[in-house]
């Protein structure tokens, strides 16, 4: 760590250093700035926006049926989410949110908890190297690459599949795929209890996490902290249970709370949250026997089906008008909320009636979850920084856009 | 261009806010910039526990051409199972500022997640917030010029002279227009001026 700690000012007993923006425990390009004494940390101050891209300027450039695949690289370990919240956005100011078929809705419900599942994984692999645990990194990359298998065999791609449309999804699942999430649903409780068993009463591990960026419940709503970090503090919220959609009423799940609030308490949430995200795979795959309709039945939103596009000339329109010029969404605005891995993700999307959108505004979670570091870190040692940006589990293609 | 799609869109909405009341999302409120910080802070009196987050829009063309939006959540007090968290409300607060005068007052002594939020209003929209402790460029770089979330801001410009920037350096300690230091901008230059068929400069060393 000495190599990139480098000492940007000095001062009677307080040193200034920076940490970052090239540091793998940073979990992406941030630079915190600290002053210690000693090796307390008296005051910490970060830079963030070395990954600004300006997707939200982006997407309002775009087609409305466009602006799905630029928002889906915001948090790049969980595109299937933030396409998912956009598409929902989109189809409350459209009006056809009852109109979307059920298997759409389970498949939705089932990439979305694959994502978190791969999420975590991310998470928890690189957050076991931060704390000196390299093996955890192996086990936990291996259950991702099923996941993102499955999402290549049905979106076409590993990371940024374009998968969700407006209106249901792009093509059915491929044959197969359910023997292999079959597999992955047999598999996953050993490999569960393999990453319990490496960490969970590690004692290193316990030390270095136990009491560590504390939070209690008041601060965390102060610091508008959602997600695992807020259920480690003792509420309850859970998107999928206070503002249910896609039809997570359905489904029987746990909301995994702690009291403690500490990076430990976290990673115990995030932990059951893994399991409880398999526990709803399991009841989507047995709707996921029935066949259905994936689209809307709406010629003006969904494309119609490829090979009926050379024998009818409604088709053809229909296609061409999409394809060339997208739809038209009624004027309004709207905020819509779901639970990512990282908590409360939103967009609040105004529409003035064109065939793009006027607004997309992120509600990032990563970004409010990051920036209560400039609580957590003051009164801490300074090697605690990297346990607590850990634990915040902060992705930078969303904290910055 | 009025639509032929969808008969129920007249033409364009320059203020989208309020036509559709029924999708409700949130409880939605709108003041003047003078009233926010007391609508605020009742609201926070009232239970609305976390400033989710605060966005902005610009309705250029519209008077007040930028609209703020303040996302509220009231979680409950107890909130120990998803029983008694139930459905929280949620409260949408709008206020209209002007162009000519693009200021509002901070929230930050109401909910610290304030900070951050203000920060990329001032560096998207260049809306000034009164009381905010650090209000500085947060996304873009310190030296960067206008306000990128703007209508009025094009998408694409003409290209750049691309400007080495030292590396490791902090960006708010680079002054605009210095000259970048250290060795590695110095081997970066030289780079660069070959790829322009330039003469390269010379290595501080070879003067001597």
């Amino acid at each position: 760590m000495s190599v990139t700690l480098d000492v940007v000012e000095r001062s009677g007993n307080t040193m200034t250093l920076s940490l970052g923006p090239q540091h793998p425990s940073t979990h992406g390009v941030l630079q915190v700035i600290v002053e210690v004494a000693g090796e307390i940390v008296e005051r910490a101050d970060m830079e963030i926006g070395y990954l600004h891209t300006g997707i939200e300027k982006s997407a309002e450039n775009l087609f409305w049926t466009q602006a799905s695949t630029v928002v889906e690289r915001m948090d790049y370990l969980n595109p299937l989410g933030n396409a998912l919240c956009y598409v929902l956005a989109v189809e409350r100011l459209l009006g056809i949110t009852d109109r979307i078929p059920e298997r759409a809705q389970s498949v939705r419900v089932l990439m979305s908890e694959l994502s978190r599942i791969a999420s975590h994984c991310v998470w928890l692999g690189t957050g076991g190297i931060d704390l000196g645990a390299i093996s955890t990194f192996f086990y936990t990359f291996d259950i991702r690459e099923d996941i993102l298998a499955l999402i290549e065999a049905s979106g076409g791609a590993r990371m940024h599949p374009n998968y969700l449309r407006v209106g249901g999804i792009n093509g059915d699942l491929p044959g197969g795929f359910l023997a292999k999430l079959d597999a992955l649903i047999v598999k996953f409780p050993q490999r569960m209890r393999e990453l319990r068993t490496l960490l969970q009463n590690n004692p290193i591990l316990r030390d270095r996490m136990i009491d560590v960026g504390t939070i209690s419940a008041e601060d965390a709503a102060a610091w508008s902290l959602t997600g695992p970090i807020l259920r480690a503090t003792g509420v309850a919220y859970d998107i999928r249970r206070a503002f249910p959609y896609s039809g997570y009423e359905k489904y029987e799940f746990d909301v995994p709370t702690r009291t403690e609030g500490d990076a430990y308490a976290r990673f115990l949430v995030r932990l059951e949250e893994m399991d409880e995200s398999m526990r709803i795979i399991a009841q989507v795959r047995q709707e996921l026997e029935r066949p259905g309709p994936i689209m809307i039945d709406d010629p003006k939103i969904a494309q119609p089906p490829k090979e009926t596009i050379a024998l009818s000339m409604e088709a053809l329109i229909h296609h061409f008008k999409i394809v060339s010029e997208s739809f038209r969404v009624p004027p309004g605005d709207v905020y819509q909320a779901i639970e990512s891995p990282r908590g409360e993700l939103a967009y609040y999307v105004v529409s003035n009636g064109d065939n793009r959108p006027y607004r997309v505004r992120t509600r990032p979670p990563s970004m409010y979850n990051l920036q209560s570091l400039l609580l957590m870190a003051p009164g801490g040692l300074i090697a605690d920084i990297v346990v607590m940006i850990g634990s915040l589990d902060p992705v930078f293609g969303e904290v910055d856009r | 261009m009025p639509s032929s799609q969808n008969p129920s869109i007249a033409g364009l909405a320059l203020d989208p806010t309020g036509v559709r009341p029924d999708l409700g999302d949130a409880e939605v409120l709108r003041v003047g910039p003078s009233e926010i910080h007391a609508t605020l802070t009742a609201l926070r009196a009232g239970g609305c526990t976390m400033l989710l987050d605060i966005g902005g829009v610009d309705y250029l063309g519209r008077e007040p051409r930028y609209d703020v939006v303040y996302h509220l959540l009231a979680l409950p007090a107890a909130a120990a199972d998803v029983k008694t968290v139930g459905r929280p409300r949620r409260v949408r607060v709008l206020v209209g500022v002007p162009d000519a005068e693009p200021v509002l007052p901070s929230a930050i002594d109401l909910w610290p997640s304030a900070n951050w939020a203000e920060r990329e209003i001032f560096d998207f929209f260049g809306i000034r917030f009164t009381g905010h402790p650090n209000l500085k460029r947060i996304q873009m770089p310190e030296d960067w010029s206008g306000h990128p979330l703007r209508k009025d801001y094009p998408l694409r410009g003409p290209a750049k002279e691309a400007t080495p920037r030292p590396a490791f350096a902090l960006k708010s300690n680079v002054p605009a227009g210095a000259p970048p230091a250290g060795k590695v901008a110095a081997a970066l230059q030289r780079q660069i001026a070959r790829a322009r068929g330039q003469e390269p400069p010379k290595p501080a060393g070879d003067e001597a």
